[in-house]
């Protein structure tokens, strides 16, 4: 994986860049300005703009890979229920959010950390996975971190639906339990 | 003031909803957070006569707003809707924010506070006068007032039955958990509110048990600083939030108070005492402790259904104390809602999605650590960033590491024996056992943060009890070492972890501190 076998300077110089990137909060300016919004995303969006709500879908598209009777992140509408929950959140916290899907889908990211070219949302789904591994098990910190906030954004907007539970196994909580 | 006492009107609830203009109170006793420490607290001083403001930043809510849906759940009852976590989001942070804080939608699970983390605390910290003796009657008058009783065995449901069969079967020390409910229907869905107030929680017990005798419960009010004047805390200023938004509506509770008896829980308390410049020492929110969680996943042949049934009813000690130099570490289970499961759960794609898809067949298990006991485990640190927002920081030692991989082995030798088919790690890239011979890919795994998925929902100490004014916050009898009429009463106080479930001794705490706080109102 990338991170893992590089030297120990080009290694230095990304971590620096990345940190650089993250500092100047560089994530939202230089995020979305190549993203092709999905035209299928119902707004209107609260927080997020529907190039970050494209970057959301193609994360979830991958977290949820298709299979049998699980639903797709669209069709629960994924996107919208994450952009629910950052409009909870501080102001601060949203544009954290906004500036970390910037930089995961940034072409200038992807190419001076993981070496591949072009927007998250616009890669093919192998490069996509290899992107969401790279950053899970990265050695720089704030990588890793970013991806659990992606990670835990997407899960929650998806499996707390309850489209999905036939999918699971759960049939929801129980009826007629009140008095 | 002597007309005062004893003269208290008619009890009173406003939440942000009826807030329509700001509000003056003059109390006996300012109780900011109605949780295990503030409700208690209340319930206590409103008995003895006390005319008491109960301040609470969450909204109210009764048995009709829980849904048993985590979509809503989390994000109303939850600190940080339900996201707060490390700033470096190594560990989660699950802790209640709403009327009756986290006694709300904790897992029931009441322990007293083990006689030897007292005495380590009185050997270690100078905490004198917090003997076993002393606390025995508040422990009694507690457990007869939430009917904190032994839950049976045979009422276990299946997830809790995998560490109970699993501990039988390697010789491990088990036993049932006790609970604070009556009447419970082990639907399972403590953590997001009961529906049916079988839970002996704070919002249905020592709350009305306050506002019957006087007190006056403003919700969705949030303390934002306490004022200090000649040593004493004169003013508590609250903003108003709309329950809707969470938002300041622009109104203010001010109260202007005998005594502040400070119960917002570690994390808020001591960002409380941060944000009114009540830091003398450099010691608020320092030593702050979470018993840091791993958990284990398992997939079974036969169904768990971990969803239903109440969620912790069995708990093992048998590593708690692992010897001198070593973190110990205790087991318990969790619940296996879908929501709390996908979050947990390890990796991303097929492989999370194949566990996901058996979550009926799924055990889940936690381990633990119990920080704070070691020379120099000085635990995380709890500060203000430049806007204002609390600042969680969490650095997990060596010790820490070893602790959390040894349980994580402990529990999956656990589900293996229950005859768990499959074990997954949480780390990022999972680690996937089918038998024991498979333990030791658990130690080549990555234990570092961020790697592996990590929990607290026990969060302890940030103003910690002490006889040293050096290094400490507050006394042994809960009074902050430099202000004369405030008090901490909530698990913020403690020098350490506990090493069991935290509820029952903040109840204890605060049910004990009543009495000589209400005794110096008169």
């Amino acid at each position: 994986m990338p991170g893992e076998l590089e030297s120990r300077r080009s290694f230095i110089k990304k971590g620096l860049v990345g940190a650089a990137l993250l500092a100047t909060g560089g994530g939202v300016w230089l995020g979305t300005r190549s993203t092709q919004p999905d035209p299928a995303l119902k707004g209107p969006f609260q927080v997020l703009t529907p190039a970050e709500a494209t970057v959301i879908l193609a994360i979830a598209d991958r977290l949820v890979p298709p299979r049998r009777g699980f639903p797709r992140p669209l069709e629960v509408e994924v996107p919208r229920k994450v952009d629910a929950i950052a409009a909870m959140a501080h102001p601060a916290v949203q544009h954290e959010l906004r500036q970390l899907l910037g930089l995961f889908e940034s072409p200038l990211t992807g190419l001076t950390l993981d070496g591949l070219a072009g927007t998250f949302s616009g890669a093919s789904p192998e490069a996509q996975d290899r992107r969401l591994h790279a950053w899970a098990t990265s050695r720089i910190a704030v990588r890793r971190t970013g991806f659990r906030a992606l990670k835990k954004l997407v899960y929650a907007a998806y499996y707390a639906s309850p489209e999905t539970w036939t999918a699971v196994g759960y049939p929801g909580p129980p009826t007629g339990a009140r008095r | 003031m002597a007309e005062s006492w004893r003269a208290n009107g008619p009890g009173r609830i406003l939440t942000g909803a009826d807030i329509t203009r700001d509000y003056e109170e003059r109390a006996d006793a300012c109780v900011i957070g109605s949780g295990a420490g503030g409700a208690m607290m209340a319930a206590r001083l409103a008995d003895m006569g006390a005319r008491v403001v109960l301040l609470e930043e969450g909204g109210l809510y009764t048995r009709n707003d829980f849904d048993m849906q985590e979509a809503t759940a989390y994000p109303h009852l939850y600190q940080e809707k339900g996201q707060r976590a490390t700033a470096d989001l190594a560990i989660t942070v699950l802790q209640g924010r709403c009327v009756g804080g986290g006694t709300t939608v904790n897992w029931t699970t009441s322990y007293r506070t083990p006689d030897q983390v007292l005495e380590h605390w009185r050997i270690v910290h100078g905490v004198e006068g917090l003997d076993p003796a002393t606390l025995a009657p508040h422990f009694e008058a507690v457990e007869q007032r939430l009917n904190i009783r032994e839950w049976p065995v045979a009422q276990a449901n299946a997830n809790n039955r995998v560490l109970w069969d699993g501990c039988g079967k390697l010789g491990w020390q088990r036993a049932a958990t006790r609970r604070n409910v009556e009447g419970c229907a082990n639907l399972g869905y403590c953590g997001m509110g009961c529906p049916i107030d079988a839970r002996r929680s704070m919002d249905v017990t020592c709350v009305p048990d306050a506002v019957k005798k006087g007190a006056h419960l403003y919700a969705n009010a949030r303390a934002v600083r306490i004022d200090l004047h000649r040593k004493r805390a004169s003013l508590v200023h609250a903003e108003v939030l709309d329950p809707a938004t969470d938002r300041p509506k622009g109104h203010t509770v001010l109260v202007k108070p005998k005594v502040v008896v400070l119960c917002g829980g570690a994390v808020n308390s001591p960002a409380l005492l941060l944000r009114s410049g009540l830091d003398f020492n450099g010691r608020i929110g320092k030593r702050t402790f979470l018993h840091p969680v791993v958990a284990s996943v398992a997939a079974f042949r036969q169904r768990i259904d971990g969803f239903y049934g109440a969620p912790q009813s069995v708990a093992s000690h048998q590593f708690v104390d692992r010897g001198p130099g070593k973190v110990g570490f205790f087991m318990e289970t969790a619940p296996v809602h879908p929501m709390l499961a996908a979050t947990a759960a390890g990796g991303f794609g097929a492989g999370h999605q194949e566990v996901m898809a058996r979550l009926g067949h799924v055990s889940a298990l936690i381990a633990l650590a119990v920080d704070g006991f070691l020379p120099g485990d000085e635990g995380g640190t709890v500060s203000l960033r430049k806007d204002g927002r609390v600042r969680l920081d969490y650095r997990l030692r060596p010790q820490h590491w070893e602790a959390l991989r040894e349980g994580n082995k402990a529990l999956a030798r656990v589900q293996l024996a229950a005859g768990a088919e499959t074990v997954w790690s949480l780390h990022e890239d999972p680690v996937e056992l089918r038998s024991e011979a498979d333990l030791a890919k658990l130690d080549a795994a990555p234990w570092r943060p961020v790697r592996v998925g990590l929990f607290t929902a026990h969060q302890m100490g940030g103003c910690a009890m002490g006889k040293d004014p050096d290094k400490s916050v507050v006394s042994a009898r809960l009074k902050h070492h430099q202000v004369d009429n405030l008090f901490v009463a909530d698990g913020s106080v403690f020098p350490t972890s506990l090493g069991v479930n935290p509820q029952e001794t903040i109840f204890a705490l605060a049910h004990w501190a009543a009495g000589h706080i209400g005794h110096n109102l008169r």
